[in-house]
């Protein structure tokens, strides 16, 4: 006996100890990122920076996976990269997706095994969750005109909640009184087959809940914000202002970014759309007679190919290189 | 990063705790476990009939109180643990954010239609980075019909880039030699860079393989020798040092192991330009731009808590702060009118006065109340004519 008591002390602390080793790995991943950060302007820094970035995009991408249903996509994705096991929560998910699998199957044996294995956090949350099961085998108890077993079923799971669903218990005990087949039956909502679906949201929240999940997958609360941050006016405008370096005039982002809010500038930063650098004293800002700006470094380089001569390259009108005029831009 | 720290501090706690406590707790078990073990042994090798002595069962019981005892001691310090284990839960909570509902709405990716429109844009993510079998698992599960076509440049490339990690440059030499026009027209020097990399390893393998250098060097360099002037001679030098190696040369710079980095970049950087992409995925460069607003997203959102100004940034807006996101994140023109301090658009262009400054249309026409009245510039003191500025294109 003392045997099995060694045992079960070895096995609790492990597991408490993984845990804890699972929290110290993702701790120093943070920190190498951190300090990759901080010697952000290091030359030498740059491939282990980007390496780390790599790294976050994955597990935010792993993470949304997950959420989304992809599990096999999650799983390949962990498999080429192992430092993403222990970076991300796929244990949770994977519980959750064979629960939920099973509710769409109507059954409840493995959510209510679920709901076992959690109950005093359940209970912490007052969650309803385990009486709504409860409450669905009864309904399908009821559907198959077992009703001998609904009753016993009643009076063993669902007697003891009257203080909290008082309403949901009087519903069920009515129920009784018409038969299944009945259209007009004011309690048809009952036996609606999209319970199931709402079950499954009704888990998927309750999961949330239970280890303090957000609602929203960390990746795309990061996108919406980067979506934002890049967005524009120029992404929506016509035609020749797109960039095709710039994420947001790419066409399937440019889609999603269209409610959010734009960038907020308040300083003008000029980008010379010959060479893609920026306009400031050291590469000035010329404008041709045509209207058009460009950089006064690639209209000399132009003029330079030329003879003097500049082909203007978004109206291909021709001008002179000395009419071009200083813009100050403050 | 002090944030860091101190979750770090907790669960270093916690470990060393837990660790103390296991092996103390197995310790004693252990101890335990051989006296009961060694009792049992004397009982049974007793005889059947005899009775217990009475000092047997005063050890008996003697020990039968330490198990309780020992036992009990475990489950109370177990139990005290547990409070370490919520200074760090406490400490997480305090240091990081467990959501982000305050600033970006959980409702924006939910339709089917954007939920569609993200798949796609994931999985085109994947073919670009090179992870084309998550790609192609994650298009099975969410049903997505790719274009078998628009896949087929990135498994080239990412081929021959992973060949250039191997530090084999054949494949990418045969690529150079088929878009070899439209390399040149862009003045690309990825092809010498590839070469020059042959050509030092030949050289480093030493005396043996000299006369291969110097065939290599006939046939590959010569065309070089104009366009790359300095860097060709600095090559042909190298074959000084055959013999003795080039470390302590001063050419030296020519074995750094970076320039097999820096020829990838230029392959990976030649070869989207060639297909009109962008050099790096759009879906990567959102998220690091992102991750960069955030923080400072979630600052301001407190501070404007805290002044009773509410509700959710829409399309109709901008974002309340400015984020600075480096040159590398800068796609277009930003022009913000240094008197209106506000962003030009398709209806408030910007314009150049006849001095030279610009200012948006806007501001032009509350300068100058009508068309024809001569204003003065806020900057400068020429006088205009409002007539006479020109609205201008970035």
């Amino acid at each position: 006996q003392t045997r099995k008591y060694k045992r079960k002390i070895e096995e609790s602390f492990t597991d408490e100890l993984d845990a804890a080793q699972i929290c110290k790995r993702r701790i120093e991943h943070l920190r190498m990122g951190a300090s990759a950060f901080e010697n952000a302007s290091d030359p030498n820094n740059e491939p282990v920076l980007s390496q780390w970035k790599r790294t976050r995009l994955d597990r935010f991408l792993v993470e949304h996976l997950l959420r989304t249903g992809h599990y096999a996509t999650a799983m390949k994705l962990i498999d080429d990269n192992r430092q993403l096991k222990s970076l991300t929560n796929i244990d949770i998910y994977l519980v959750a997706q064979a629960v939920e699998s099973s509710l769409l199957n109507r059954e409840t044996a493995t959510a209510l095994a679920w709901c076992h294995d959690n109950r005093s956090k359940l209970k912490k949350l007052h969650s309803q969750f385990e009486f709504h099961l409860r409450k669905q085998d009864f309904i399908e108890l009821i559907r198959t005109g077992r009703r001998v077993e609904a009753v016993r079923h009643a009076r063993k799971y669902l007697v003891g909640q009257e203080d909290v669903c008082f309403e949901e218990v009087q519903q069920c005990t009515g129920m009784f009184a018409f038969s299944t087949s009945d259209t007009i039956s004011p309690y048809k909502h009952l036996l609606d087959p999209d319970r199931w679906s709402h079950l499954v949201e009704e888990f998927r929240s309750e999961n949330y809940r239970l280890f303090q999940l957000s609602t929203q997958s960390v990746f795309s609360a990061v996108l919406q914000a980067g979506l934002s941050v890049l967005k524009t006016p120029q992404c929506y405008g016509s035609r020749d202002k797109k960039n095709p370096d710039c994420p947001i005039c790419e066409e399937l982002l440019n889609e999603l970014a269209k409610n959010s809010p734009y960038a907020h500038c308040s300083q003008s930063r000029l980008i010379d759309s010959i060479s893609g650098q920026p306009m400031n004293s050291d590469n000035v800002p010329m404008m041709l007679p045509n209207g058009y700006v460009y950089g006064e470094k690639s209209l000399q380089d132009l003029a330079a190919e030329n003879e003097g001569i500049i082909v203007c390259p978004k109206t291909k009108e021709i001008y002179d290189i000395r009419e071009m005029k200083k813009v100050y831009v403050m | 990063m002090e944030s860091i720290n101190a979750v770090d501090k907790e669960l270093d706690r916690v470990l060393g705790k837990f660790t103390a406590l296991k092996n103390h707790g197995l310790r004693t078990v252990g101890d335990l476990e051989t006296q009961l073990l060694s009792l049992k042994n004397e009982l049974q090798s007793a005889p059947p009939e005899s009775k217990l002595t009475f000092g047997q069962i005063s050890i008996l019981s003697q020990v039968m109180t330490k198990v309780k005892e020992a036992t009990s001691r475990i489950a109370t310090e177990h139990r005290e643990l547990h409070g370490t284990v919520s200074k760090v839960g406490k400490s997480i909570d305090k240091n990081f954010v467990p959501d982000y509902d305050s600033v970006v709405s959980d409702k924006e990716f939910r339709t089917d239609e954007k939920m569609k429109i993200l798949d796609k844009v994931i999985c085109n993510h994947f073919f670009r980075s090179g992870q084309v079998e998550v790609g192609e698992e994650l298009a099975k599960e969410a049903g997505l019909a790719f274009d078998v076509k628009s896949k087929e440049p990135f498994q080239e490339i990412n081929q021959i880039l992973e060949h250039l990690k191997g530090g084999n440059v054949q494949s990418a030499l045969a690529w150079c030699d088929r878009h070899k026009d439209k390399l040149h027209e862009m003045g690309s020097s990825l092809e010498f860079k590839l070469h020059r990399l042959c050509f030092i390893s030949l050289i480093q393998e030493g005396p043996s393989r000299q006369k291969d250098a110097l065939t290599y060097a006939r046939i590959y360099l010569p065309k070089f020798a104009g366009t790359h002037q300095k860097e060709f001679q600095s090559l042909m030098a190298t074959l000084l040092y055959v013999s003795h190696g080039m470390d302590q040369s001063p050419y030296r710079h020519l074995l750094d192991p970076f320039l097999w980095a820096d020829v990838s970049e230029t392959f990976m950087r030649d070869a989207c330009t060639l297909l009109g992409l962008s050099i790096d995925s759009p879906l990567a460069v959102c998220v690091n731009a992102g991750c960069v607003t955030l923080p400072a997203l979630l600052s301001i959102k407190q501070v404007m808590m805290q002044r009773q100004v509410q509700g959710m940034w829409t399309s109709k807006d901008e974002l309340p702060i400015e984020v600075d996101l480096g040159t590398k994140c800068r796609f277009h023109s930003i022009f913000a009118c240094p008197i209106l301090r506000q962003q030009s658009t398709e209806s408030n262009p910007p314009t150049r006065l006849v001095c030279g400054h610009a200012i948006s249309k806007d501001a032009l026409a509350r300068l100058s109340n009508s068309r024809q009245v001569k204003f003065k510039c806020p900057y400068c003191p020429m006088e205009q004519n409002p007539a006479d500025a020109r609205q201008i294109y970035f």
